[in-house]
């Protein structure tokens, strides 16, 4: 099998490779037996670059983003993170999650300094990042506010600020926007991709969003289901800052969006053929029932 | 305004009566000055309180460890966890004529009965919101670099500490409850022996207004003690989530 990545070349703007998977697998004990969460993945993001993840549920988009952040480990394959193999989370790998995980007791500013603390940063060096972060994110006015005194853009807007505290080098944002109205959610896709231009980070974006990942992405990386795997890499030649509305996101979002209906279609007919042929019909033990097709 | 109709039924009921084993609320609040004046009340008042302190405490610091470790260690889980059921649903008191057996009729002897009331339900309490804190938050922490103790201390129970008040209320009213039995069944001060004391001479008054004296301890230490802590949670949490 070729490796995808290979195939596709890293447009990587400040050169290098910031976070590898090779022949990443994850299976993990369930009731009815082991399952397959993540087969094979492998992926380079370059330095810089800005990675979208996309795919239907159970795929193991959001696994990947774990994988990377340390806070899960590989069945078989390495992650590393330049030349070094992810060990466990750290604060040069931040994560912003779908619902903010602000923590409720603590003022945003409170919030944003909180990882400074961890680094035991001084009081004023702290007061210094978490105002220049706030403002960065336009959410300086509500500093003393607490997260439930907050909409949830501006929740993720703090959690963005947040990540961003300790100056990681990789940043992953999983369905970050997935809660939000659509007005909310364009706004803020201009706010990553401004943030991003603006700080050179490494961004790998989950989302099951194929507009969302067509607008950010340098690189869009396909992922299927049964089990959790990459599929195809498609790399974004748009101009930017690109507009939520550029009619070239939607012409290619509509192509891509083709290719997920169809994997999510197989999904759903062998789910109803399962359905039909009950007992005594295709098993559903059958592993290879669960490869799929590549598309 | 409510409290007053009451008291006003209640004089009005016990003039009908006219019996000593109903005495008014004048004289309930006249044995409530004797025994103020004497000292009686005061120093009942100052034992109970102060027994409830220290058992309360100890209640806290053995409570809500043990809840973490149930939440967070199989180990414990599984040698501990049949034991705190078990024990929860024993009336603390029973355990004092044990308690007596071991200790005699000491201070200790009480406290543990106070101790067992109270620490079981903070335990309990401890170890459902630890269990419920989001996921995400602990993750968003781990990310950060926070890990063992320092999370524990600086996330995961700030974020458990709106179930672990709950617990605590209720870990109050029962170290109240514990201490007020245990200093009926033995004789060493407090507002319970008093209580029994108001019993054996036949004072009706001096019961009532000891009665009067507990809800107070009652009313006034969860007062100082939860209500500032409510209301800083409902403001940072919001009210919907308390």
């Amino acid at each position: 099998m070729a490796d995808p990545a290979s195939a596709f070349p890293v447009p990587g703007r400040a050169g290098g490779e910031s976070i590898s998977l090779e022949n990443v697998s994850l299976r993990v004990e369930a009731p009815e037996g082991m399952t397959e969460i993540l087969r094979d993945a492998s992926l380079r993001v370059g330095a810089g670059e800005l990675v979208c993840l996309l795919g239907p549920s159970g795929s193991g988009k959001t696994t990947i983003l774990n994988l990377v952040a340390g806070l899960a480990k590989p069945t078989s394959g390495v992650v590393l993170e330049g030349d070094a193999p992810v060990s466990g989370p750290g604060p040069d790998r931040a994560v912003v999650f779908q619902d903010a995980a602000l923590f409720p007791w603590l003022t945003l500013r409170a919030n944003v300094e909180f990882p400074l603390k961890l680094q035991r940063l001084e009081r004023d060096a702290r007061a210094a990042r978490s105002e220049e972060l706030l403002r960065m994110v336009h959410l300086w006015r509500f500093c003393d506010r607490y997260p439930h005194q907050l909409s949830g853009g501006m929740r993720q807007r703090g959690a963005m600020a947040r990540a961003l505290a300790t100056d990681p080098a990789v940043l992953l944002m999983d369905e970050p926007f997935a809660a939000l109205d659509s007005q909310t959610r364009e706004i803020l896709q201009g706010e990553v991709e401004r943030i991003w231009s603006a700080t050179h980070k490494t961004i790998i974006f989950v989302t099951h969003n194929v507009r969302e990942a067509v607008r950010l992405a340098d690189r869009v990386v396909l992922m299927g289901t049964r089990p959790g795997r990459i599929l195809h890499e498609e790399i974004i030649d748009l101009p930017r800052p690109r507009a939520a509305n550029d009619p070239r996101v939607a012409s290619l979002a509509n192509g891509i969006g083709r290719r997920i209906a169809s994997e999510v279609e197989k999904v759903a007919r062998e789910e109803a053929d399962d359905a039909w042929t009950g007992p005594g019909g295709r098993g559903t033990g059958d592993p290879r029932r669960h490869l799929g097709g590549g598309i | 305004m409510v409290l007053a109709i009451l008291v006003v039924i209640w004089a009005a009921a016990s003039k009908i009566a006219d019996t000593p084993l109903a005495p008014g609320p004048v004289a309930v609040a006249r044995s409530i000055a004797a025994g103020v004046r004497d000292g009686t009340i005061v120093r009942a008042f100052l034992t109970s309180a102060a027994r409830l302190a220290v058992g309360y405490s100890l209640a806290l610091v053995t409570g809500v460890p043990l809840g973490i470790g149930l939440a967070r260690s199989r180990a414990v889980k599984q040698s501990l966890g049949p034991i705190v059921l078990g024990l929860s649903s024993v009336p603390s008191i029973c355990w004092l004529p044990l308690a007596i057996l071991w200790f005699g009729l000491s201070e200790w002897a009480i406290q543990l009965v106070v101790i067992l009331g109270a620490a079981l339900p903070v335990a309990v309490a401890t170890e459902n919101s630890v269990k419920h804190v989001p996921p995400s938050i602990e993750r968003a922490a781990r990310t950060m670099g926070a890990r063992g103790a320092r999370l524990m201390l600086t996330v995961t129970l700030p974020a458990a500490l709106p179930g672990i008040l709950g617990g605590a209320k209720i870990g109050w009213t029962f170290a109240l409850r514990s201490l007020m039995a245990g200093e009926l069944l033995f004789v060493s001060g407090g507002l319970g022996q008093l209580l029994e004391t108001g019993r054996d001479l036949g004072d009706t008054a001096l019961v009532l207004a000891v009665v009067v004296v507990i809800v107070a301890l009652g009313r006034v230490s969860e007062a100082l003690l939860f209500s500032r802590a409510d209301r800083a949670i409902a403001r940072r949490w919001g009210v919907e989530s308390v």
